[in-house]
């Protein structure tokens, strides 16, 4: 069943065209990785779905939603989560309050009435939280202020953000930047679990090929705001096209 | 030899036990209020009568109207420090909320109880009001917006309100019914009440003060105080886990309005009067200076910055030679505190607690 459609997207900065009619179809439980050069539209791709930029032109459907012009928070609450390129956390706030305020957000919704309630009675809020570090392994941190983690817990952070959230469909922009070898590998791993066991959906935009290559089922790529491939990893491999546009003809 | 050493290790024992309880006590909730209701209650005495302290020169109705500011300072607080926004013009709360009791002291009845409710409800709406508009608007925008519209309302008052403002003149001959028909506010209090807290007017403010330490503890203790901060911190990250920030922002400027209407509808009570001083711009600056020196962001600090600057304003200036010159002794305190301590006079306070506690832990 198709998830998330595009259709006729695009999105341009003045004469600039950074997303051209781009059309892609993302299927319940595939994992599509975005790849391209530097300034090929895939951060622009992300922003035009998540509700960050609004499309020029063309709709993103969801689930028969269409999803052009809602706000953040509102394609969020429809199930779809997105972790940044940067660790976008709450430096001042301890890495369980991080994650707190996202399974606010996914137990009770976008806006609630209750400060009058105290926070500590919500068991279902602190399992969900709790789940979360578990699974990004950063439980034993818990009450250390977020700033003073080192990069790479950071970022894992931010992963455990969008995991609480508790998202059907899942962007993950450039996961494992800035990541050790170690870091990079439980990462992976953890993508390969969310497909599997959670049975989430997952958009990688990735520029380590060998976790592309590695975890996709399907790549899309994209080159100066346009899909220029679509396919399997064997038939990305194999591609004259992306070859000579984006791969320089190297061999990969 | 041996049997010292051990006693010395149960003595330390014994140190870290009490201050793993002191940390966990000090984090809950009745602590806070409870720390409230011993303040009110030994405030105006130690401030104005007792043997050595009132020595410094405070006099009871300055306590009670530090009490006020405080809620003032508190409620702003709850926008500046816990969500972030910085605004210039909380002096439309604190004096619409002055008008409108003294308003409804005037032309319908002067129950203190009924002042209070229209003044923080007619400060609500306001917020309201303001707060749709302003809240569309970030950082210096929405400080610049919201210094425009009190000032707005000032020039309203000042010349075309002026047959319901009285203009420069502002709302005198405010009569005070007995609070629930019962007791004027002005009668005192018997024996050692009286000492402790002279008359039932001091009492109502030190009720309200401890109501909204219990309510805005309360607020940061629920998932919006949480919220609130999150916001303060990456406001984008906030709509992007999926919460509704302009909501959120909104009920902060709606709580942190309404709390500052019900001290400007105490303001009135306690002076009987309402004038435009209350709606002016400095009046605005005056709040943030008090948070910002007391520490932006906690519970007491607001409470604290009330303090020091009422009192350079109050004792301070009538000293010889040196009080006039109090704004200038105050402006150096403030950059000398807020340079070296940004978190202000409770952040100095908590940073020499722990460096005396860690001293103390170090050789037991």
């Amino acid at each position: 069943m198709t998830l998330l459609q595009t259709r006729n997207l695009t999105k341009s900065f003045g004469g600039l065209v950074a997303v051209d009619t781009v059309e892609i179809e993302v299927e319940e439980n595939e994992l599509v990785s975005v790849i391209g050069p530097n300034g090929a539209g895939k951060s622009t791709l992300i922003n035009l779905i998540t509700g960050m930029l609004t499309p020029t032109d063309g709709d993103v459907l969801y689930r028969d939603t269409n999803l052009a012009g809602k706000d953040p928070y509102e394609i969020t609450q429809l199930g779809i989560g997105r972790s940044f390129q940067t660790a976008s956390i709450f430096p001042e706030l301890t890495v369980q309050d991080n994650v707190d305020v996202a399974s606010f957000a996914a137990e009770q919704g976008s806006f609630t009435v209750n400060f009058l309630r105290r926070r500590d009675r919500y068991d279902s809020v602190r399992q969900r939280t709790a789940d979360a570090l578990e699974l990004v392994d950063l439980e034993d941190e818990a009450d250390v202020p977020a700033a003073s983690l080192p990069y790479g817990d950071k970022r894992r952070l931010e992963v455990a953000i969008g995991l609480a959230t508790d998202p059907d469909l899942l962007f993950m922009d450039e996961p494992t930047a800035g990541m050790s070898p170690a870091e990079t590998e439980m990462t992976t791993n953890l993508i390969e679990r969310m497909q599997t066991e959670r049975g989430m959906t997952i958009v990688l935009v990735e520029h380590d090929m060998d976790i592309v290559f590695d975890v996709s089922d399907k790549i899309l790529v994209l080159h100066r705001g346009e899909i220029i491939a679509d396919g399997t990893p064997d038939e990305i491999r194999n591609d004259e096209t992306v070859r000579s546009a984006y791969l320089g003809g190297e061999e990969i | 030899m041996s049997e010292e050493t051990a006693q010395q290790l149960t003595d330390t024992d014994a140190a870290i036990l009490s201050w793993e309880t002191w940390d966990r006590v000090k984090h809950t909730e009745r602590f806070a209020i409870v720390a409230a209701v011993v303040f009110v209650a030994l405030w105006s005495w130690l401030f104005a009568r007792a043997p050595i302290t009132s020595e410094l020169g405070g006099y009871h109705s300055l306590a009670t109207t530090i009490l006020i500011w405080s809620v003032f300072a508190i409620g702003f607080n709850l926008l500046l420090g816990q969500t972030g926004l910085l605004s210039f013009g909380h002096a439309m709360f604190w004096g619409g909320g002055g008008y409108a009791a003294a308003l409804v002291s005037l032309h319908v009845y002067g129950d203190p109880v009924l002042m209070l409710v229209v003044g923080t409800t007619f400060t609500l709406l306001l917020a309201a009001l303001t707060g749709v508009i302003a809240l569309r608007l970030h950082a210096v925008y929405f400080a610049i917006i919201t210094l425009a519209m009190g000032q707005l309302l000032y020039y309203l008052a000042t010349s075309p309100l002026r047959p319901i403002t009285g203009g420069r003149n502002g709302l005198t001959g405010i009569q005070l019914e007995p609070i629930f028909g019962l007791v004027y506010l002005g009668m005192p209090l018997p024996g050692i009440f009286g000492t402790l807290w002279v008359n039932y007017e001091y009492l109502l403010v030190a009720t309200v003060f401890v109501l909204v330490i219990a309510f805005v503890n309360r607020i940061r203790k629920s998932p919006y105080g949480l919220i609130f901060r999150a916001i303060r911190e990456n406001e984008q990250r906030v709509s992007f886990v999926g919460l509704n920030v302009w909501r959120y922002k909104f009920a902060a400027f709606l709580m942190s309005g309404g709390i500052v209407g019900l001290g400007g509808s105490l303001m009135t009570i306690e002076s009987q009067f309402a004038g435009l001083g209350s709606l002016y711009w400095i009046t605005s600056g005056e709040v943030v200076i008090m948070t910002v020196l007391g520490g932006v962001g906690t519970l007491f600090g607001p409470v604290l910055g009330a303090v020091i600057f009422l009192y350079f304003e109050g004792v301070v200036d009538g000293f010889p030679i040196v009080g006039r010159y109090w704004l200038l002794m105050l402006a150096t305190v403030f950059t000398a505190i807020v340079w070296k301590y940004p978190d202000g006079l409770w952040g100095m306070l908590k940073l020499i607690a722990s460096r005396i506690r860690s001293s103390v832990e170090d050789n037991p």
